[in-house]
This record gives structure tokens, sequence and C-alpha cells, in this order.
């Protein structure tokens, strides 16, 4: 069920068990919960790991918002849920008006970032680093420090 | 730097403007403090507490030593002090940052009870700062001189804020006060999960409901005082009686 709010942003309001999102499936909104309570689950092989609980408050769906890439994760709703929804658009728009917004979303993927930096430290430090795929060192910005790979023979 | 904290007894003072004439906060906050102090609350200055924009850092130092004396009492006693930044100090951020380590920052969300509050000092909705901020800022540096000779003159800007407010209301066809740019940023704000929002900067203390939340501003201590408390989720526009403290 969705109530439009504004022209970019409007509410829906999921069931108990709803799937907000399914990783793999397009989509450009992001979430905002305005209450219950959201899983954050991840397809690792064959199962279904939980990453996070979300609350009031909390948002997700960011990453596709903006970079366009099918989901990275599903969302679900654990009880009856309140979602603010935001797309593409009036994310601009609601930075203009709710600046400090930007300054949570930043603040959230800085820790993030910091999280799998510590993870990608951990993994070398244990002698898994071949394991790290290369993407990874760069995008944390492990590359100009880690030493050249041997040519694999 | 934390700005999401759990804090279930909190009082939030706005607007204290130390340093600047016009302020009464060095003489009346000291028994406010030994409230917080006695009553073992922690406590919010939630923007302009110090003046820069209009004072010098002399006059600044000597109009908050006994507020800073205050604030030392609270923080041997483990009370939690935090600081948000507001305009008139944005400035001494950095030197504010070196006491207060990570109890400084620009906005600040807690959760009391089962409540999510927003406390913000509230200067970013403020349409002359955001449009014309340099000449903002020229405006406010200008009045600081008058302001030293004439510390009334501060009166008569409360009293042109009221009557604008005032006309506001009376040319609206409803006649009521038609929402202010901080109540629509507040609105905003409640709509992503706040339960409550607690600006300052206007210096006008309100309590208002909107789009299923409330709307707090805590005033200021510049003449009088007001304040916000927050106890368990529950939040509540008060006005400081020195006789409240008992010790």
């Amino acid at each position: 069920m969705a109530k439009k709010i504004t022209q970019n942003e409007f509410e829906r309001v999921c069931a108990p068990g709803e799937v907000i999102v399914k990783e793999g499936q397009a989509g450009r909104e992001m979430f905002i919960i305005r209450s219950g309570r959201v899983t954050i689950s991840k397809r690792v092989g064959e199962r279904e790991t939980e990453l996070a609980v979300l609350g009031k408050g909390d948002f997700f769906g960011e990453m596709s918002l903006l970079e366009g890439q099918p989901r990275d994760a599903t969302a679900r709703a654990v009880r009856e849920t309140k979602l603010l929804v935001i797309q593409p658009g009036g994310l601009l728009i609601r930075i203009r008006r709710d600046p400090t917004f930007a300054y949570e979303m930043l603040q959230k993927m800085s820790g993030r970032v910091r999280d799998l930096n510590a993870w990608v430290t951990r993994s070398l430090a244990s002698g898994e680093g071949a394991k790290v795929p290369e993407a990874t060192r760069t995008l944390v910005g492990f590359s100009a420090v880690l030493p050249a790979e041997e040519p694999s023979e | 730097m934390r700005t999401d904290v759990r804090e279930e007894r909190l009082l939030v003072i706005s607007d204290l403007h130390l340093g600047n004439p016009f302020s009464q906060a060095s003489q009346s906050l000291g028994a406010f403090l030994d409230y917080a102090l006695e009553r073992r609350f922690n406590l919010v200055i939630n923007g302009d507490g110090l003046e820069i924009l209009q004072a010098d850092i002399g006059t600044l130092a000597h109009a908050s030593a006994g507020v800073v004396t205050g604030l030392r009492r609270l923080l041997a006693a483990d009370r939690r002090v935090y600081y948000i930044v507001g305009n008139h100090d944005i400035a001494l951020e950095h030197l504010i940052g070196s006491w207060m380590g990570d109890h400084i920052c620009p906005f600040l969300n807690v959760r009391s009870g089962d409540q999510r509050i927003r406390i913000e000092h509230g200067h970013l909705y403020d349409p002359f700062f955001f449009k014309y901020p340099r000449l903002y800022e020229l405006v406010t540096r200008m009045a600081g001189p008058f302001l030293h000779v004439r510390p009334e003159l501060y009166t008569f800007w409360t009293r042109y804020q009221q009557l604008k407010g005032w006309f506001s209301g009376k040319l609206s066809r409803e006649g009521v006060q038609q929402p202010t740019p901080f109540h629509e940023g507040a609105e905003m704000l409640l709509k992503r999960g706040f339960d409550a929002v607690v600006f300052g900067h206007t210096h006008k203390p309100e309590d208002l409901p909107i789009a299923g939340g409330r709307y707090l501003n805590a005033g200021n201590w510049v003449k009088g005082g007001t304040y916000v408390e927050i106890d368990h989720g529950e939040v509540t526009l008060k006005s400081w009686n020195p006789k409240q403290l008992t010790g």
C-alpha cells in the first residue's frame, strides 16, 4: 500500500514478512523506516544469511538509488512497517530541504568502508590476503600498499 | 563524532550567546547547571552557546568563566555534556572540540524511552542564512558594535520578530500563523522516523504538533531561560525558575 506524501516521496506500509526488495532485482528507490523493523539478508551459496536488523530512522536501498545497480540484498519487514520511499530525483530535493540527511548517509557509508577496511586488514594479517579480490583492495584503498602479485605459473 | 546516542534524562538549552552584551546567561545559568547536577540530568547546549560573531575572545572568556566552571562540575560528576554547533559559534568548533572531544556535533539523534528525538540548532533552515550566507554574516557582524553600545537593541529585534509573526498570521486567509521555514524543516525530519524535533536559533520557545510528531524550540537564555526536558522519552518545554533548585 502506497500513500503519496510529496511529489517525490511516498509512504509504503508493509505487512509482517513482506519482501520489500529482493536481491538481484532492479530498483531505484531507497527507503527510510518510519516505524517497524526490517531484516537485511543476502544469499551466500545456498543459504540466506541475515546481515542486519534495522529499526526506526534507519535507511536502506541507497546503493541501488545512487548506482542504478540491481539490489545487493533482500529486505523483509519483520512486523507491520511504515517506510518513506525516496526516488532518485527526490533525494536531491530532500537533501536541499533536510541537509543533515546527506551527512547521515555519508556517515553511515563511511562506517561501512571502515568496517570493510578492518576486514581486509584482518584477512591480510591472517595470510588470507590472496583471497581478497583485487577490486575490493582497490575499493578500500589497499592496492598502493600491497606488494605486487607474483605472476601465476 | 557521535551523533546517535541513547539518553534517558537530558536537558536541552539553546542560544546562551555568552560574550554578547545582551546576554544574561552568565548570571542565570549557574543555578540551572546546579539543578542538572542535583537531578542527575545530562546536558545539551544546542548551538550559539558561545558568541564569537558579535564579541571578541577576551569578552567571551570573561563572560563564560562561571559557566565553564559549572560545566566542569557536571563533567566531574560523570554527567555528559553535548555541544551542538550553531551559527554564532561555528568559528570556535575546533576550540570547543579540543575540550569536548567527540561530544561536539552538528546535530544529535537521541533515543530516549521509545522515542527518537532530533536535536539541532536550526540555522540551516533560516532562509536568510542559507540564501545569503555572506550578507547574513556581514549584517550580524555589523550589528555587534551597536549591541555593545546599546544592548537594548536586542529587545527591538525580538519585538520586530514578534510583529512579523503576528502580521503573517493576520495576512493569512485563516488568520493563523503560516508554517515558518523552521516548521517545514522539522516536518521533513519528522517524516523520516523522528517523534520530536528540538531546534534553537529563533530564540522563540515553541511546542507545536506537526506531521504526527512534535516541533519544539528550546528558546534562549539571553533574557530569562527556557529549556527542553527529556525524561525517558517524555519531551517537555519548560521555563527555568531558580526555586526549582532545592539543594
